[in-house]
């Protein structure tokens, strides 16, 4: 089956954040609570509970102000460093293409909220003694992408900004939309998500240069991650290989030194003691 | 020269015992062990992707607090050693750290000795010989390397930086590829290896006979005899 995804079209988004409650409604999560901080943004970021949240960017070109939403939460990269260091095959590719989540198999050590370079998982610390926790982010609502049905958040979003479909249409889809913004002045806009990690599950059309929406222009796999799956783990199997092979020469070795050494002082064992 | 020095002769001296391990050392010794092995399986169920049934659902929960559990243990252990005996710690920090021409001597001779098991070349060693004080120094060194990332991991997520977290996660790693392969070596030793036996009846009971001392820590041996104190015939 070819690569599902979703299409953000920054464009058409009315920060109306109904992508925000839809998923909470569907996932059965209670809201936060939180202060006024100055911000239509609520809650400030992603947190165990919140795996999607609109956020609002204020920017300035061409001397005119523009005030940008971004519906935000995981990207589903093709390299996904998370999948990567996920010890316990928790997180994992999806046949349909997306990162999946299986809450179950998540055994708390957050290597995967550590290594994320979008900062998209989130754990939730039950008890912080124990190490009891669990990673959360968005799941492209697995349970209802499995079954032929868009994420609640696309399901939902009001303005229609929220695409569900096969990749490659996506893509074709919001290239010819940017040419149509660009032909109407937006001269920035752009897609985000093509090639970025090896190509994005959500894939983005912009109005504005990605830093104007917080999104890493560049955004990298980290050689620490790579390191530890591509050299580190290799190098564990072949220092015990070695040992085991190198004790196992030296005990033939040994053991034949020792045998002659007995039959030689064997005849005179008690004059060699005092000896 | 060895028997006459003893501070009363035993009838045979093959049953002459001389003190190697002090009740606080073997102690200390057994608490890493124990630890050490608990840490090192729990810990094969994040590394090794075969053993992953066992990192998740109640076996997971169960290898994660026997992880801290130990870790706690494990940070004991040199706490204990300290405490219990002080001075056998502070003798045996000095004999790693100091480096001297005997252990020049050994690394020249090990090579013999562990393709031919030969010991004609090999210098009398102090408590601990040159292999031994590679091991004292790497378990030095790794044990403040697996706290300190340990501690990272348990407390720090969110706290350090994720740079600093990954890194944590793969210097925990290497520390674990320097022992495991150190500990391979170790029960090899002190199990398997055809002319040391003896030296696991130390960690024991806390004495070798005087001629495995003689022909394994003669430089040491000498200490004693003069001290003549850690010194006593078998059944007596």
């Amino acid at each position: 089956m070819s690569r599902l995804a979703m299409l953000f079209d920054a464009s058409r988004c009315i920060g109306c954040k109904s992508c925000q409650v839809a998923c909470k409604q569907w996932w059965g999560l209670p809201a936060s609570e939180t202060t006024q901080v100055g911000t239509y943004e609520n809650p400030t970021d992603l947190e165990p509970n919140t795996w999607a949240r609109v956020t609002f960017h204020e920017y300035e070109a061409n001397g005119q102000f523009q005030w940008l939403f971004l519906a935000w939460g995981c990207v589903h990269c093709t390299q996904a460093a998370c999948v990567d260091v996920c010890p316990t095959g928790a997180l994992k590719h999806n046949a349909l293409g997306f990162v999946s989540l299986e809450r179950e198999l998540c055994n708390g050590c957050g290597y995967c909220s550590q290594a994320c370079p979008f900062k998209v998982p989130r754990m939730e610390t039950v008890n912080l003694l124990t190490g009891e926790a669990r990673a959360s982010k968005c799941t492209f609502c697995q349970d209802r992408a499995t079954n032929g049905l868009t994420p609640a958040c696309v399901k939902t979003c009001p303005p229609g900004a929220l695409e569900w479909g096969e990749r490659d249409a996506l893509l074709e889809k919001a290239h010819a939309r940017v040419e149509w913004l660009q032909s109407r002045g937006y001269d920035q806009a752009q897609v985000y998500g093509e090639t970025e990690l090896g190509g994005l599950g959500r894939l983005f059309v912009l109005t504005a240069p990605p830093e104007a929406y917080g999104l890493p222009v560049n955004p990298q796999y980290s050689t620490l991650v790579a390191s530890w799956q591509q050299v580190v783990q290799p190098l564990g199997y072949l220092a015990v290989a070695a040992t085991t092979l190198g004790l196992a020469f030296n005990w033939l070795a040994t053991r034949r030194a020792r045998l002659s050494n007995i039959e030689a002082v064997e005849p005179d064992a008690t004059e060699e003691s005092e000896a | 020269m060895a028997t006459s020095t003893a501070s009363k002769p035993c009838k045979d001296r093959r049953q002459v015992l001389v003190m190697r391990f002090t009740a606080g050392e073997r102690v200390a010794h057994w608490v890493h062990f124990i630890a050490f092995t608990i840490l090192l399986g729990t810990g094969m169920f994040l590394y090794m992707p075969a053993l992953r049934p066992f990192a998740v659902g109640e076996a997971g929960e169960a290898s994660r607090l026997a992880h801290r559990a130990a870790a706690v243990l494990f940070m004991a252990a040199p706490l204990v050693y300290l405490i219990w005996s002080p001075r056998d710690f502070f003798y045996s920090l000095r004999e790693a750290l100091t480096w001297g021409p005997d252990d020049l001597g050994w690394l020249r001779a090990a090579w013999g000795y562990y393709t031919r098991g030969d010991t004609a070349r090999m210098p009398p060693q102090g408590k601990y010989n040159a292999g031994q004080k590679f091991n004292a120094l790497t378990q030095i060194i790794t044990f403040i390397l697996f706290v300190v990332s340990g501690l990272i991991m348990w407390f720090g997520r969110g706290v350090v930086s994720p740079a600093i977290f990954v890194g944590s996660v793969i210097v925990h790693d290497l520390s674990v590829i320097a022992t495991v392969a150190l500990f391979i070596l170790h029960i090899y030793l002190v199990a398997v290896h055809p002319l040391m036996r003896e030296s696991i009846t130390a960690m024991f009971e806390g004495t070798v006979t005087e001629e495995f001392a003689r022909e394994h820590h003669g430089k040491w041996l000498a200490e004693q005899e003069q001290e003549r104190v850690y010194r006593r015939c078998r059944d007596e």
